[in-house]
């Protein structure tokens, strides 16, 4: 422990020691640790102002650091902006264009450019969310254009419907013009392509001849065709449109199963079409209208019209129009028919009616004349297109055949009138110039007439030239009809003369012969009739050369269809004889329903009864006044009349009421006819005194003689001989006559009861004729 | 016979040419009208059947040709006539001028106590009337007859002309057989009938003589 202590004090002592020795060391360093602290300290406050001051003039430079950080970064996002506004932009603007283009309705680029912005441009801007609205919206604006080219389309259907009529039209006028078919448009044309006037040859000064301004606005109308009337593009528009979306089949049966729709309405004709050529004409127009719409269609687009199709439709129209006019004929026959026979039925002298029903059917037969032209028209125009008309020329002809009906129809009044106007008496030609006419309307020479003085007569009635020259018009008509028809001579030459044999024996025929059957027709005028009917026949020969030189066939030509006209009027001059015997025999019934005989006179009156003297007075001067009366019909009137005289006068007789009978009334009556006899004999027609007239009187002039002559026992001892006076005295009429003779006397007898010898004789030998006469009835059975 | 009337008479149409007598006639047997002329050759006649004081009387009524050429055969039909109808045309003066005429025809070929009457046809055409109303009335009076204007187209006066001349005949008939107490039975002029009285008359007549 010592040593640890001494240890201690040692280190003690030693820390003393350093202790001292340090202390200066230590004054010294706490001094200078008391200068450095100031030093410090001051160091410190330096160190701080500069901290200050740095801190000071740090700021702003930070903020600007700051800034700056921030207007970089600005800077970078604004690069990128340009960059993807610059990629969006063309699909925006190309969306704008779009929406432009949709909005002018320029489908068809609004479609390319939507093509485009789909596959060029969307793609490139595929993260924007716009682009995805657009895609989505691409479809729908498809569908939109598809909509509005097709509203468009309809659009376009719907004027060319409306213009199909205004196309037709022209396309018909065209055809008309290159066929010069129209004469209305062929005069045009002239006058338009008016040749200068000449230079004046004083001056040499060409006149102006300004051309009128309007004629050229018509011109210039007439020169449009189809392309220039309708704007085609929205079709085509729509065509494209179709095939960019790929449903180019789909819109080709839309605008085949439309266009056949429209097709289908004009070929429905409007109800009352049979009455107006307007309406005729429209329904052509229109459909003619169609088919050049289609043809161009055809031509300026691939496919959507194909000739086939074309064809098929043209098939289906050409039934339908056939189907169509067929029935329009029928309706107008019917209306033309019904109105002909209501009239009739209604009121017969109604002529103001008449002359309506005349207008009709001359308008009917002038309409038909038009539609005619119309089809022919309208043929021409297709076929110029390219369409077979071959069935519609048939139809043309079926038509041909209705139109000679009405035609017919027609002359039936022409020649009624004809017949009502004529005065029944020989033309008389008081100056030449009349003659020339009438020589110039019919063919007629005559070289006696040619040189005699004026005036000069012929020996028909006008109705002579009147009727040649109306079945010249007929045939002239008819010939009209078959104008442009594309046949050949001897076709139009047969068809020509079909019609006028039709018109001859049927119409002319049966006019002839209602005219012929009226009952309030005077010999006179039958009697010029049946004059007439000669020279009418010997006119037919002129007609067939009429014809011929129509149609310019030749006439040996063997095909030759003769006319029958001659025939019909052989027929009708008989019937109108056979009228001239009737019209006479009953001029002579009326005298002989005046007769009046006392058949129980006991005396004859001395003369022939008044009613019988008058009858001889008038026939003679009916023969003497119609001097023109053929010889042959003159002699046969005559005979007939006699004949008929004869038979009446023999009735009277016979009649069954007369029960009595005297003597003396059979002398009366042979007074009666011995006038008869007298005329007959008194040749009323020249050069006929050969004896026949009074063979008609024979029948009487036996019976008279028997009774009168008492002739009995001559005609007991010669009955049944050939050689008999009174061979044509039949025995019943004997018996009969006898018997009422025999009844007349004893009536007179019982009533005055003095039978004197003679009476008593006569009534002894009238028993016993009676008797021998029935002896003779049994021999003879 | 069965007797279908009591009196027949014989009338004639005479004038000029062209003066209307075939459409009066017309109209009187047919009541129709024809525009159109036809001239009549030579001579005509219609017969109608007419009731007066309840008696029949046929007319037979004879229509003659106007024209020159056929004056010899007409004028053979004045002796018979009864009743002579002298027409003319009221639009036309010298048809007018030619009754007188017609009328010395009459005096020369006619009977004599046959009856008259004058006719102013055409009366429907007043606006191409030449001959007045009164100047047919004059000269009707001159000469003593019966004067009517008639229109055988418009249908005025043609029956009361023949009925009148036709009474006229049948009163002048009965007057006559008042005066003589029996039928004229002249041959060749107008007859009538027999009736019953007279036709028991001529059979006691012929009796008698047997």
């Amino acid at each position: 422990m010592e040593k640890l202590d001494t240890r201690i004090k040692g280190h003690d002592h030693e820390i003393e020691r350093m202790c001292n020795y340090h202390y200066q060391g230590f004054i010294d360093s706490i001094r200078e640790l008391q200068q450095v602290s100031g030093d410090a300290t001051k160091l410190k406050g330096e160190i701080q102002g500069l901290n200050r001051e740095l801190k000071f003039s740090c700021d702003p430079l930070l903020s600007k650091g700051d800034e700056l950080v921030k207007y970089r970064k600005i800077q970078k996002n604004v690069t990128l902006a340009i960059e993807s506004l610059s990629l969006c932009l063309p699909v925006l603007e190309m969306y704008g264009k779009l929406q432009e283009q949709m909005k002018c309705k320029r489908y068809y680029p609004a479609l390319k450019t939507l093509e485009q912005l789909e596959h060029t441009y969307l793609p490139r801007v595929l993260n924007h969310w716009f682009s995805q609205t657009m895609a989505e919206a691409i479809p729908r604006l498809r569908e939109r254009i598809k909509d509005a080219s097709m509203v468009e389309l309809k659009d376009f259907l719907e004027s060319i419907r409306k213009h199909s009529a205004k196309i037709g039209e022209v396309a018909m006028r065209h055809a008309a013009e290159q066929n010069n078919m129209d004469p209305s448009i062929a005069k045009k044309r002239v006058k338009t392509r008016r040749v200068p006037p000449p230079p004046n040859p004083f001056t040499g000064e060409v006149e102006d001849v300004a051309p009128s301004p309007p004629t050229n606005n018509s011109d210039k109308e007439e020169e449009l065709s189809a392309q220039d009337l309708i704007d085609f593009s929205p079709v085509y528009r729509c065509l494209h449109i179709y095939s960019l979306l790929g449903d180019k089949e789909k819109f080709e049966s839309y605008y085949r199963s439309q266009r056949w729709k429209q097709a289908w309405l004009s070929l429905q004709p409007p109800p009352n079409m049979h009455e107006s050529l307007d309406l005729f004409k429209k329904y052509f127009h229109d459909i003619i209208g169609f088919f050049v719409v289609e043809d161009h269609i055809l031509h300026t687009t691939q496919g959507l019209v194909t000739r086939s199709h074309m064809d098929e439709l043209w098939e289906k129209t050409v039934e339908k129009l056939s189907a169509t006019l067929r029935i329009t004929w029928e309706k107008q026959m019917e209306t033309f028919q019904e109105k002909k026979t209501n009239n009739n039925q209604v009121a017969e002298n109604n002529n103001l009616e008449e002359m309506e029903i005349e207008e009709k059917s001359c308008k009917l037969a002038s309409l038909m004349l038009e539609v005619k032209k119309l089809i022919v028209l309208f043929c021409h125009t297709l076929k110029g297109y390219g369409f077979s008309v071959g069935r519609l020329l048939e139809l043309l002809l079926e038509m041909r055949d209705r139109y000679s009906v009405i035609l017919s129809d027609q002359w039936i009044d022409v020649f009624t009138d004809i017949f009502t106007e004529d005065n029944y008496t020989p033309i008389l030609c008081d100056k030449p110039e009349d003659y020339v006419i009438i020589c110039s309307q019919f063919p007629y020479t005559d070289k006696e007439l040619d040189k005699s003085e004026y005036p000069r007569q012929f020996p028909f009635s006008q109705f002579v030239p009147s009727i040649y020259v109306q079945v010249k018009e007929y045939i002239n008509a008819c010939l009209k009809f078959s104008a442009d028809l594309h046949l050949s001579h001897t076709e139009i030459d047969d068809m020509i003369r079909k019609s006028a044999n039709q018109l001859l024996t049927k119409t002319l025929g049966a006019c002839l012969s209602k005219l012929i059957k009226k009952p309030s027709l005077s010999l006179l005028q039958l009697i010029q009739i049946s004059i007439n009917m000669n020279y009418l026949e010997m006119s037919c020969e002129y007609l067939e050369e009429y014809i011929s030189s129509l149609t310019g066939a030749e006439k040996d030509s063997v095909h030759i269809a003769r006319l029958h006209g001659s025939s019909m009027f052989k027929d009708a001059r008989s019937e109108a004889e056979q009228q001239i015997y009737q019209q006479l025999n009953l001029k002579i019934d009326e005298f002989l329903d005046l007769a009046s005989y006392d058949w129980t006179i006991s005396d004859s009156k001395g003369q022939a009864s008044s009613y019988l003297m008058d009858l001889v007075v008038f026939l003679k001067s009916i023969f003497m006044s119609f001097t023109n009366l053929p010889e042959k019909v003159a002699k046969t009137a005559c005979m007939s009349a006699c004949q008929h005289i004869a038979s009446r006068l023999m009735a009277l007789m016979l009649d069954n009421e007369v029960k009595l009978l005297s003597i003396g009334a059979f002398h009366q009556f042979n007074l009666d006819v011995m006038q008869c006899e007298q005329f007959a004999a008194s040749a009323p027609i020249p050069d006929s005194n050969d004896g026949t007239l009074q063979m008609a009187f024979t029948d009487l002039r036996q019976l008279l003689d028997l009774f009168i002559n008492w002739d009995w026992s001559v005609y007991l001892a010669d009955y049944g001989k050939q050689q008999s006076r009174y061979l044509r005295v039949p025995r019943h009429i004997a018996v009969s006559l006898l018997e009422k003779l025999n009844n007349g006397d004893k009536k007179k007898n019982n009533l005055f009861a003095s039978l004197k010898k003679n009476e008593r004789d006569k009534k002894r030998l009238i028993e016993t004729v009676l008797k021998q006469l029935k002896v003779l009835e049994n021999g003879a059975a | 016979m069965a007797k279908t009337y009591d009196y027949l008479f014989k009338l004639l149409l005479i004038g000029d040419s062209a003066v209307g007598k075939t459409c009066i006639l017309f109209r009187f047997s047919e009541d129709a009208f024809n525009s159109t002329f036809i001239s009549t050759i030579g001579i005509d006649f219609k017969i109608r059947t007419i009731e007066l004081d309840g008696k029949k009387i046929k007319l037979q009524i004879w229509d003659t040709a106007g024209q020159e050429r056929f004056r010899t055969i007409t004028t053979a039909y004045y002796r018979g006539a009864m009743g002579i109808m002298l027409v003319y045309d009221i639009t036309n003066e010298k048809s007018f001028d030619n009754i007188r005429t017609w009328i010395r025809n009459i005096e020369e070929h006619a009977s004599k106590d046959v009856e008259k009457m004058m006719l102013g046809n055409k009366c429907d055409l007043t606006d191409r009337r030449q001959v007045s109303k009164d100047r047919g009335e004059q000269l009707a009076i001159e000469h003593g007859i019966k004067f009517m204007e008639t229109s055988a187209k418009a249908s005025i006066n043609v029956e009361e002309a023949f009925f009148t001349l036709a009474r006229d005949i049948k009163s002048k008939m009965d007057r006559k057989i008042d005066s003589s107490g029996q039928v004229s039975g002249k041959q060749g002029g107008g007859h009538q009938l027999k009736n019953e009285n007279s036709q028991k008359k001529t059979f006691w007549k012929s009796c008698t003589l047997l």
